[in-house]
């Protein structure tokens, strides 16, 4: 779909995520060129934004700050004095060597903002990374295990969740299924476990413990039918976020 | 420091600094919010009060990940637990158990809201009082199909599978309930100005 043809007739739903997943990806991909529908859902966001003033107030248990206080503090305490001290002398060293940091940050961004650039011009065309003002799409690549498969995980506003849609993976055996893999600090947390139609077409909503946003990467592997704790087998997408 | 005269955005700092006093007060400012907000998808106390303790141990946990050009603190936290319900619903395989408490009470003068000071609460007070007017001169069938949409995070054809009608009639419901309240919303702004 072009810029050209707007779609008018699925923004109020897509600004209400009620948009099944084919519609929710064509509509996604058609934000990123249109700022006449961005604008459009820019309105409708607002009277979603309203939805909640709509609702019966209820007075939540008089215990429950206690409780969710005592958590918080909970944590605090198991952090440890140490670590807050040595936090405390690394912000000291910060603060007193700020213009050297604030110098190499400069230079940094800049790099950064070139090289995205550079990049961005290479995925353009190909509709590999795209974004939304209300949506992150991030592209899966595909690997020699599975060539000319593709991926995409669409996250929502707040990176609090997702979808995974993949197309052209190769049909499994009954004894295997496909896991998505969530990747922080070289840990794997399953996104969730799914199978692909024969066209290699499927789709799979994330399941996280933590917001999607807060991952760095993504990949998705082979694994018995069910799923594994861990990646056992061969990789066949991955992107990084 | 007075915290309970910061706005939204103040607080919102001071958590992602690890101040739990600011945490306290913007829980007594959003907590009602919140927990009726889970209560309306769950249609259970002790789901919505988890859902609820979860949602401000996250507002704890991502203080810093928020981003005022984005949203407004009580849209920020409105989503998550929004969203945070929905997992729950999914979770639980329970959405085909709805109970039709979406929009039960809809009287304008069941509005009580907390904020950093006076005018800021008689503002949103009003806010929620024009709102529910909007939502309640819906039509049954649209306010019912937002509500499945919004509440319980149906998609269009698990709406028109649950209701057995056709997807396209859905489609029609959601669209004309959104229009509509845009409108009134637009309305309220003008007859403000």
């Amino acid at each position: 779909m072009s810029a050209d043809q707007h779609i008018d007739n699925l923004i109020a739903a897509y600004a209400l995520d009620c948009l099944d997943e084919d519609e929710m990806i064509w509509v996604s991909r058609h934000l990123a060129d249109c700022a006449r529908c961005r604008a459009e859902l820019s309105a409708y966001q607002q009277v979603v934004d309203q939805l909640p003033l709509a609702v019966q107030q209820r007075q939540p248990p008089s215990d429950l700050k206690g409780k969710l206080m005592e958590q918080v503090n909970r944590k605090d305490t198991d952090t440890g004095q140490e670590s807050q001290d040595f936090w405390h002398r690394f912000r000291g060293f910060l603060r007193q060597t700020a213009p050297v940091w604030s110098l190499a940050s400069l230079v940094v961004i800049v790099l950064l903002v070139a090289s995205n650039l550079i990049l961005w011009q290479q995925m353009r065309g190909i509709s590999g990374q795209s974004r939304a003002d209300t949506m992150r799409v991030v592209a899966l690549d595909h690997t020699q295990v599975a060539p000319g498969a593709t991926g995409l995980i669409v996250m929502s506003l707040d990176g609090e969740h997702g979808t995974l849609v993949v197309d052209h993976l190769p049909r499994l055996s009954e004894e295997n299924q496909y896991q998505l893999w969530l990747i922080n600090n070289g840990e794997r947390d399953s996104g969730g476990v799914f199978s692909v139609s024969k066209e290699g077409y499927g789709s799979v909503w994330v399941n996280s413990a933590q917001p999607l946003a807060d991952y760095s990467a993504f990949g998705v592997t082979i694994e018995p039918a069910g799923g594994s704790p861990g990646p056992t087998g061969e990789k066949v997408l991955g992107g990084n976020l | 420091m007075d915290y309970a005269n910061l706005e939204d955005e103040a607080l919102i700092r001071l958590i992602a600094n690890d101040r739990s006093e600011a945490l306290s007060v913007l829980y007594d400012r959003y907590s009602r919010l919140v927990f009726s907000l889970a209560f309306n998808s769950v249609g259970d106390m002790d789901a919505a009060e988890e859902i609820t303790q979860d949602v401000f141990l996250r507002v704890w946990k991502n203080a810093h990940s928020y981003r005022a050009e984005k949203a407004q603190v009580n849209t920020w936290i409105s989503s998550i637990t929004r969203y945070r319900a929905i997992d729950f619903l999914r979770k639980r395989s329970s959405r085909l158990h709805f109970k039709s408490l979406s929009w039960d009470d809809l009287s304008p003068n069941s509005v009580s809201i907390e904020a950093a000071n006076p005018e800021e609460r008689t503002e949103r007070s009003l806010a929620a009082q024009r709102v529910r007017l909007a939502v309640g001169g819906l039509p049954d069938e649209q306010k019912q199909a937002l509500a499945l949409a919004y509440f319980f995070g149906l998609t269009h054809s698990e709406i028109a599978e649950y209701l057995e009608e056709p997807l396209g009639t859905i489609k029609t419901r959601i669209r004309l309930g959104m229009q509509k309240l845009r409108k009134a919303f637009n309305e309220d702004r003008r007859s403000e100005k």
